[in-house]
């Protein structure tokens, strides 16, 4: 069945249909098609073909029976490294189906593991290494620990250029029959920031409304899905209403289900279209920062975004 | 109310109770508004709350006051402020009568702490009682804070008792023991005297304990834990002056730290503005991170700077000393987390099939909810994600709501 999910429906499924990543591309194909695959690791940001690649492997190494060889694991929903470790071990304990001696294990967002967890998958794909072969993705390879990373063959993934998701995006229209203005198609890109699959996301969601994609159309729809009431929680701050800021920062965040980080990132944005002096936008942008820096080290973004809040209280102040 | 004993067994804070007003210790103030209401009652409340932490005095000062106007001492106490019935068949009668014995009558209500907020009855009897009684009444209680007593509060003067300094408390102990002809090393009281933190009931039967030992400086060590309710321990670090006792304070709250991080966060803005909030946060958000570094390392030393940042530290985060009343609330994030995942629940469970039909995680599903909720509507896709009709529903709400 042919989804109707158009980042379904278009991914590729040959390695020669992945835009972008030539050299990774090329180095994973020659591997898999040697059999011999190691622990693979691929790196790099969100929607640039990381999954992508990793169902090509298992759809070429398996062919049809890749369904029963194949395991997909997210790291930051499994309620710790100890599911994660019973799951591989369940999965790991039948004999792959067809000619591969091994199966494969996809750990999507493996870099949401905590330092000690990975200590424990590190055992885990060492117990089970002559039955499985796991593929791990993360967005910085840094954060993910020397052990593992020596046992991995690892890839880099990098952005999307523009030229790879014009690609994308008229390979789509062709299929979905959809009339693209030119300057849709650059804020496409750029309001995806080379994300691939937002850029497909965004492109359904303008289709859904007509199928002829302008720009005011899909400005409208990024804007709907942008973290909406950041700039409310931040106009409150500004005026002084401490209480009111927190409170709608913390429905939002609720309700969208954004995270400390993506909250940092949506004020740093948003930060200097603030009606306030340059130096004052400084001053928040240097507190900004620190407070990012304190959501990575403490345990409760919500008091770190707090703290931010109450600095821009005081610059409203004019203090 | 203390119950007949053998004489050996006397309790010195029962033999030692004061009996007038000269002899209640460290409590000068409340004693002048006391004889203040007194005087003032038949154009005035009709009764008085002398509230404050226990062993300060209220007790005594009510037992003074009766002696001091010579007046019959009509006592009640939690347990008899159950409910209706009984309020009226006890307290009702002595409000109207007119004492037998003597001429004046004053009537004590101790400790309606003890009033549960469900036995509404109970306390709106009392109220009606306050409103009607045609003799004095003296309600004591150690937290008037609470809202069940709001209506009392208002039909009632109040009187703060504060704890008694240390000084005052070693002072009273010495006499007593001198009374008593028993002899304790001057450090062994200087530190039943500060261990006591005001409670000088606590004080006093600490010295009688640690007289009839042999080996009385064994008592030091065995500090009574009093246990601080969280909205004193609010109080305290909010409204005080940072002082060094305030190192041990969350020791003695009955309630894990992290709960009482949550209960800080509620309250700041509460107490603090404008420069003070932000210096009370930021070191907030230094407690939050010294948490995680103790569950990250696993070194419980850290705990020291947690809980000093905590209580010092908040505290000082203000130039001045807070004075009047604020309410304090409880946290409500955990609550609004709770009702939130209801909710959203729905959207949890669309972004959970949704996400593992396209690959990605749920977290990251849920987030790209804004980006993919139009074409969601498409009924071809909920079919091919087997929503289920609940689900389908929540979509279509969501979208007539925005």
């Amino acid at each position: 069945m042919v989804s109707e999910i158009w980042t379904e429906k278009y991914r590729p499924s040959k390695f020669d249909q992945v835009v972008g990543q030539d050299d990774t591309v090329k180095k994973v194909e020659a591997l898999t098609g040697s059999l011999n695959i190691p622990h693979l690791l691929f790196a790099g940001p969100a929607g640039t073909g990381k999954s992508t690649l990793a169902l090509i492997v298992v759809k070429e190494l398996f062919e049809k029976n890749w369904r029963e060889n194949y395991l997909e694991l997210n790291a930051s929903d499994e309620r710790g490294i100890n599911i994660i470790r019973e799951k591989v071990k369940n999965f790991a304990r039948t004999k792959s189906i067809g000619n591969v001696p091994f199966k494969i294990i996809f750990l999507d967002e493996a870099d949401a593991l905590t330092p000690e967890a990975q200590q424990a998958l590190r055992r885990t794909m060492e117990n089970y290494s002559s039955t499985c072969r796991f593929i791990l993705s993360c967005n910085y390879s840094s954060k993910i620990i020397d052990p593992i990373q020596s046992r991995c063959a690892i890839f880099r993934f990098k952005l999307l250029e523009k030229k790879d998701i014009a690609k994308v995006i008229q390979k789509i229209s062709e299929g979905e029959k959809l009339t693209i203005n030119p300057d849709a198609l650059e804020l496409i890109y750029e309001g995806s920031e080379g994300d691939c699959r937002r850029c497909i996301n965004i492109l359904q969601s303008t289709a859904s409304i007509s199928p002829i994609i302008n720009f005011d159309l899909v400005s409208t729809v990024i804007s709907n899905a942008k973290p909406k009431d950041i700039r409310v929680v931040m106009d409150y701050a500004i005026s002084g209403d401490f209480q009111k800021a927190r409170e709608k920062l913390l429905d939002t965040m609720l309700r969208d289900g954004v995270s400390g980080q993506d909250v940092i990132k949506a004020i740093q944005k948003e930060l200097w279209s603030l009606p306030i002096e340059p130096e004052v936008k400084v001053k928040l942008t240097e507190k900004t920062g620190e407070a990012e820096f304190r959501i990575v080290e403490g345990s409760d973004p919500f008091i770190q975004l707090q703290s931010l809040l109450a600095s821009f209280v005081l610059a409203g102040l004019g203090l | 109310m203390p119950e007949e004993k053998p004489e050996k067994a006397v309790n010195w804070t029962e033999k030692y109770r004061p009996e007038y007003f000269v002899e209640v210790e460290g409590q000068q103030q409340a004693i002048f508004l006391l004889k203040d209401f007194l005087k003032k009652f038949a154009i005035g409340n009709k009764a008085v709350i002398i509230y404050g932490p226990p062993g300060t005095g209220k007790t005594s000062l009510a037992f003074a006051a009766a002696n001091e106007n010579h007046a019959e001492l009509f006592e009640l106490n939690a347990s008899d402020l159950r409910n209706r019935e009984k309020l009226i068949e006890i307290l009702k009668p002595a409000t109207e009568q007119r004492s037998l014995t003597k001429e004046k009558k004053i009537i004590l209500v101790d400790e309606v702490d003890g009033i549960s907020e469900t036995d509404k009855g109970g306390l709106l009897e009392l109220i009606a009682l306050v409103e009607s009684s045609s003799y004095p009444m003296i309600i004591t209680a150690n937290d008037i804070w609470d809202r069940k007593f709001t209506a009392l509060r208002k039909k009632a003067d109040l009187i703060q008792l504060k704890e008694i300094d240390y000084k005052t408390i070693k002072n009273v102990l010495i006499s007593i023991l001198r009374k008593e002809k028993k002899f304790l090393e001057g450090d062994i009281v200087t530190n039943i005297a500060i261990k006591a933190r005001g409670d000088l009931r606590a004080a006093i039967n600490d010295i009688q304990t640690a007289s009839g030992m042999k080996d009385p400086s064994a008592i030091i060590f065995d500090e009574r834990n009093k246990e601080l309710d969280i909205f004193s321990a609010l109080r305290m670090i909010f409204k005080g002056k940072p002082n060094e006792n305030m190192l041990q304070l969350l020791d003695s709250v009955n309630m894990p730290i992290d709960e009482i991080i949550l209960w800080i966060e509620e309250n700041i803005p509460a107490e603090y503005q404008g420069e003070e909030l932000a210096r009370a946060i930021n070191i907030l958000s230094k407690v939050d991170i010294f948490k995680k570094r103790i569950y990250r390392q696993q070194y419980w030393r850290f705990l020291v700077y947690e809980n000093a940042l905590l209580s010092y530290g908040i505290s000082s985060a203000k130039k001045n000393i807070k004075t009047g009343f604020t309410s304090y609330k409880k946290p409500t994030r955990i609550l609004k987390i709770w009702l939130n995942n209801q909710k959203y629940d729905k959207k949890k469970s669309i972004a959970r099939k949704y996400g593992e039909y396209v690959h990605i995680g749920e977290k990251r599903a849920y987030k790209e909810f804004p980006e993919v909720q139009a074409f969601l509507m498409k009924p071809e896709i909920q079919k091919e994600l087997r929503l289920s009709e609940e689900e389908i529903a929540y979509l279509h709400n969501v979208i007539r709501s925005e």
